[in-house]
């Protein structure tokens, strides 16, 4: 009943996270109502597909150059610490480490993690682009940041062994308490883990 | 522990729930008798407190099931009063909303952080006449009322639980579709062996719990000579690294059997009568005896844990039992400060004289309705 053009678009939305059907099409027929908008979005959205790509080196996002290359601001910043790498499942994850202030090193975004009910084993894990951060930065400590899944956890185990082969520090982050003060707040379980989780003092770094 | 909160339902609404189309209910403080004949949706008003409780149902695997035919989704909503000795009392609302692929379980309009939150904001137990096989059935009866024990018990080995499932499903799809060897394989079987030794602890406590409470319970409600006793058999172990080596070692026989070997979800809560099992050797009348005092039990020990007096829901329990076992179970409800609900079709055998009449509230439902007497 929708005409068709409207009626892709509508679907594409729809394909947005959190995004159902009845907002997809509330999306749809605002652009419609406000033309502006939409050529504008129409516009951007080409400029943001042609100039920003996966970092070549950490799969962040990255602005193409130039040259045709996209690295990300954080590997192209000589101030930052080659030595330390911090490895994640999604750039989200990265946003949200980096906006904690406190990783002086670069970043590697695995974009998936392991997992068997999906098919996805260690030949689908981006593993050569890691070992080519690796060298390139010389990295010496790896921080494991995957999410405290099953999955993340796997993960984080099938490259921490990878790793350590090498003779890399590896460390995987303490899934504990969530900062903002008092631990009453903190529920059981997460207070449980980080208590159950914690570590030496001696051994905190 | 010394118990001085209670929880009662002081108001349910159930919508298109099984055979109840529309049913709005103001329960009494202590006693609820809910008559009908067979078939008129007793059990049924019965499962939806329960769904609204704990987000789960006693009575089918899958929840969608409760919908009522040719509705889109069922919903309960329950306001339940919270009083503590001493302090004003607190209402809180859950809302379970079921549909045939969606749901959603609410406590004040807001959702909880995880569903199992959820589960023991009102700490209830049920029993059913499904339950009478716990002694007599398989172990997977038991290990279910150890969780049940353990959600209230242990939280944090709760969790574990749910993870330790998650990884089992993984690592058996991992043998089928890859084989014996692998990077991977090894990987989860660490965080198996990880999430199963801490359940594994959280089932050992569970079992302590229910066993010290199971010993008192069965000598109130059996002759006091048969000797009775109860044991542990762990199918997998507490220590993360003894439970890796098991699982590397089991991978052949695993893939074989199409099924991990080793693990809590092997345990068995082992029930001797007279240096006999239960399970093959005690008569029907000993095997019902013994499930009533593990459902006692579990009672005791959801309000030892939660510090709370749980809701306790009965169905159908006086036409499974003896006389003498059904004067038992009556006198542990008078001494007992639940709100208390049975289901009964026959309503003229209950009679409570210690209640006062503002204590006890008397329903009939006909074909899904509700008829106050
Ligand atoms: N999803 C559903 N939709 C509609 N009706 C249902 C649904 N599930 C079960 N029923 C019906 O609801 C009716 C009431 O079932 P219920 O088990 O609550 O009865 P009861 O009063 O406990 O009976 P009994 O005394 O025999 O135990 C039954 O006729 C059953 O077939
Ligand atoms: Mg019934
Ligand atoms: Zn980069």
């Amino acid at each position: 009943m929708l005409p068709e053009p409207l009626r892709r678009v509508v679907q594409m939305f729809a394909r947005l996270p959190g995004v159902g059907e009845k907002t997809a099409q509330r999306f749809a027929l605002q652009l419609m109502s406000d033309e502006s908008l939409a050529s504008e979005l129409s516009r951007e959205l080409a400029a943001l597909v042609q100039n920003v790509r996966p970092c070549e080196r950490c799969g962040n996002i990255a602005e193409v150059d130039a040259t045709g290359a996209a690295v990300c601001g954080i590997c192209s910043d000589p101030r930052r610490d080659g030595r330390l790498l911090c490895v994640v499942a999604r750039v989200q994850d990265l946003i949200a480490i980096e906006r904690c202030g406190v990783m002086r090193g670069r970043y590697f975004v695995l974009g998936k993690l392991l997992s068997p009910l999906d098919g996805i084993g260690p030949d689908e894990l981006p593993l050569p682009a890691l070992d080519a951060k690796l060298r390139a930065d010389g990295v010496e400590e790896v921080i494991l940041a995957t999410p405290p899944s099953v999955d993340g956890e796997a993960t984080a185990l099938l490259l921490g062994r990878e790793l350590a082969h090498r003779g890399i520090r590896v460390s995987r982050i303490a899934s504990g308490v969530p900062h903002g003060g008092d631990l009453e707040f903190a529920d059981q379980i997460t207070l449980g883990r980080a208590i159950e989780g914690r570590r030496n003092v001696d051994s905190v770094g | 522990m010394t118990v001085t909160r209670r929880v009662a339902f002081e108001r349910v609404m159930v919508r298109s729930f099984r055979n109840l189309a529309s049913i709005d209910f103001a329960p009494a403080g202590r006693l609820n008798v809910i008559a009908g004949d067979n078939g008129q949706g007793k059990t049924s008003l019965i499962e939806a407190l329960y769904v609204a409780s704990t987000s789960r149902t006693f009575r089918s695997d899958k929840l969608r099931d409760v919908i009522q035919e040719g509705a889109e989704q069922a919903v309960v909503r329950a306001t339940v009063l919270g009083e503590a000795s001493g302090s004003v009392p607190l209402r809180h609302e859950q809302r379970a909303v079921v549909g045939p692929r969606a749901r959603s379980f609410l406590i004040d309009g807001k959702k909880p952080q995880r569903l199992s939150d959820y589960a023991v904001r009102t700490p209830i137990v049920v029993f059913h006449p499904g339950d009478l096989e716990l002694a007599s059935g398989p172990a997977a009866r038991r290990r279910t009322l150890l969780d049940r024990v353990l959600l209230y018990l242990d939280p944090a080995g709760s969790e574990a639980r749910l993870r330790f499932q998650q990884a089992l499903r993984e690592r058996q799809r991992l043998l089928s579709e890859r084989g014996t060897r692998g990077a991977d394989l090894d990987a989860y079987e660490a965080v198996l062996a990880q999430h199963g030794a801490r359940f594994a602890q959280g089932r050992q406590r569970a079992v302590e719990a229910v066993l010290e409470a199971l010993e008192p319970a069965f000598r109130r409600m059996a002759a006091p000579e048969l000797p009775f006793r109860g044991a542990y058999v762990p199918g997998g172990s507490t220590d993360p690294g003894a439970f890796e080596e098991q699982l590397r070692a089991r991978r052949e026989r695993d893939l074989r059997r199409g099924a991990a070997t080793f693990g809590p979800q092997r345990d068995e809560l082992q029930l001797e009568l007279g240096g006999r099992p239960a399970r093959s050797h005690a008569s029907q009348g000993q095997q019902r005896i013994l499930a009533l005092a593990l459902k006692l039990a579990e009672l005791e020990c959801v309000r030892a844990a939660s510090g709370t007096q749980p809701i306790l829901l009965l169905d159908d329990v006086s036409s499974e039992l003896d006389p003498a076992r059904t004067g038992a179970v009556y006198g542990f409800l008078r001494e007992s400060e639940s709100q208390v609900f049975v289901t009964t079709t026959r309503p003229e055998l209950f009679v409570t004289p210690g209640l006062e009449p503002a204590e006890r509230v008397d329903v009939t439902l006909r074909a899904g309705e509700l008829i106050s007497r």
